[in-house]
């Protein structure tokens, strides 16, 4: 029987070779700069980091067993992403970044090119198939490790957003029937939307009577700011209830003039303080200290 | 009375418009007269128009009860909206450009 040669054998079939014969050598290059890459800012413990890179030259193994072309749909393929996927996840948790897990698999690549250049049997027409497919598949790992990235940096991004939002809003019943809300930054059509349906739903669920809006975390003022304003004062007498803005700094107020918008209809005090007790006023609630 | 509007004298000079189903608010004139004619037999001082059931008041409903609420003004009764809907008071705040016409009371316990 003929002795099958390098020209003979198909591009996965000398990559399971030189990986079967030179399995020590690349897992242990690999858990080397696996350390390097991992193991110096503690991303990765020594074992995790050798129990990773046999669990990858597995996968890979197998993938490469499964055929002669790289099936994306294969249980194998799908098996080696998830693989990394996973990988990056733990990576990104531990407060890695994409830089180091780039590097990483791009030295995964790098370490069996030069596994490649050992074996003189490899005619340069099979080194360059074996280039292209290990290219295509560390490509593809890239590829969806940086998509798992970016979605749960839009996850978190999201996660804040919407936490700001909740926090940015504080409406407390500061006395029964008496709701505070300061509004800090800037109104925008969204926010105005956030925060009007939520100050709705507080004076019917507290039975609020009286809302006292304070805008001294208001830094600027245009005719789309107070648009929200007003609009919101009015939404909070179509409930019955009185508003009471307190805080207008003289450049808001100076700016309110420019812009031509009327608060007169508006119940207005200088500090919040003043507000709470405009709000008592209209409640018939007196605060007096004790013994006066 | 009109189909959809449920009237109750409630003492004190008050009267109860609750809206129901069959209420159409795109035909204010056949409305209006009813209730006037039942506010002037009770000797009713004010009516208390109770949006709790209605879910938005659009362009339409406002001009009902606008037009209501003009009615009422010749006739010498307030009318009072209460139980606004956080929903419809947001869509209506968004509508309108003033402060309507009509008082807004938060619920029947809080009218003067």
């Amino acid at each position: 029987m003929a002795k099958e040669t390098s020209s003979d054998k198909t591009t996965n079939q000398i990559l399971i070779e030189q990986l079967m014969q030179n399995v020590g050598k690349i897992s242990a290059i690999i858990e080397k700069q696996g350390q390097s890459i991992f193991g110096n800012k503690n991303l990765l413990s020594n074992n995790e980091i050798n129990d990773y890179s046999l669990e990858f030259l597995e996968l890979l193994t197998m993938l490469l067993h499964a055929g002669e072309k790289v099936d994306r749909r294969g249980a194998e393929y799908k098996a080696l992403r998830q693989f990394f996927a996973n990988f990056s996840q733990q990576i990104q948790v531990r407060g890695g970044d994409m830089d180091e897990f780039v590097r990483y698999v791009h030295f995964l690549q790098g370490t069996f090119l030069d596994n490649l250049e050992t074996d003189k049997a490899v005619s340069f027409e099979k080194s360059r198939e074996i280039l292209m497919l290990l290219g295509t598949i560390f490509n593809d790992i890239i590829l969806d490790v940086f998509h798992i990235y970016l979605e749960g940096k839009e996850k978190t991004i999201a996660a804040q957003q919407e936490e700001l939002k909740q926090t940015s809003t504080p409406i407390t019943e500061i006395w029964d029937g008496v709701l505070t809300l300061p509004i800090i930054g800037s109104l925008d059509s969204s926010r105005t939307m956030i925060v009007m349906e939520k100050l709705l739903s507080r004076i019917e669920s507290d039975r609020a009577r009286v809302v006292v809006i304070d805008v001294t975390g208001v830094m600027a003022i245009d005719s789309q700011v107070s648009h929200h304003l007003i609009q919101m004062i009015r939404a909070t007498g179509l409930m019955g209830a009185t508003a009471i803005v307190t805080g207008i700094r003289p450049e808001i107020a100076r700016a309110l003039t420019s812009l031509n918008i009327d608060l007169s209809a508006v119940t207005t005090r200088s500090k919040l303080s003043e507000g709470l007790k405009e709000a008592f006023r209209q409640l018939n609630i007196e605060v007096s200290r004790p013994g006066k | 009375m009109a189909e959809g509007i449920h009237l109750t004298p409630i003492g004190d000079g008050n009267v109860l418009l609750e809206p129901g189903e069959g209420l159409d608010p795109g035909n204010p004139e056949a409305l209006v007269a009813p209730v006037l004619e039942f506010l002037q037999r009770h000797e009713a001082r004010r009516l208390v128009y109770d949006l709790k059931s209605v879910r938005l008041i659009d362009e339409v409903y406002y001009a009902w009860l606008t037009k209501l609420n003009a009615t009422c003004r010749i006739a010498n009764v307030e009318m009072v909206t209460v139980n606004m809907q956080p929903a419809a008071a947001y869509a209506l705040s968004l509508a309108i450009k003033q402060s309507p016409p009509f008082t807004c009371v938060l619920d029947i316990h809080n009218l003067r």
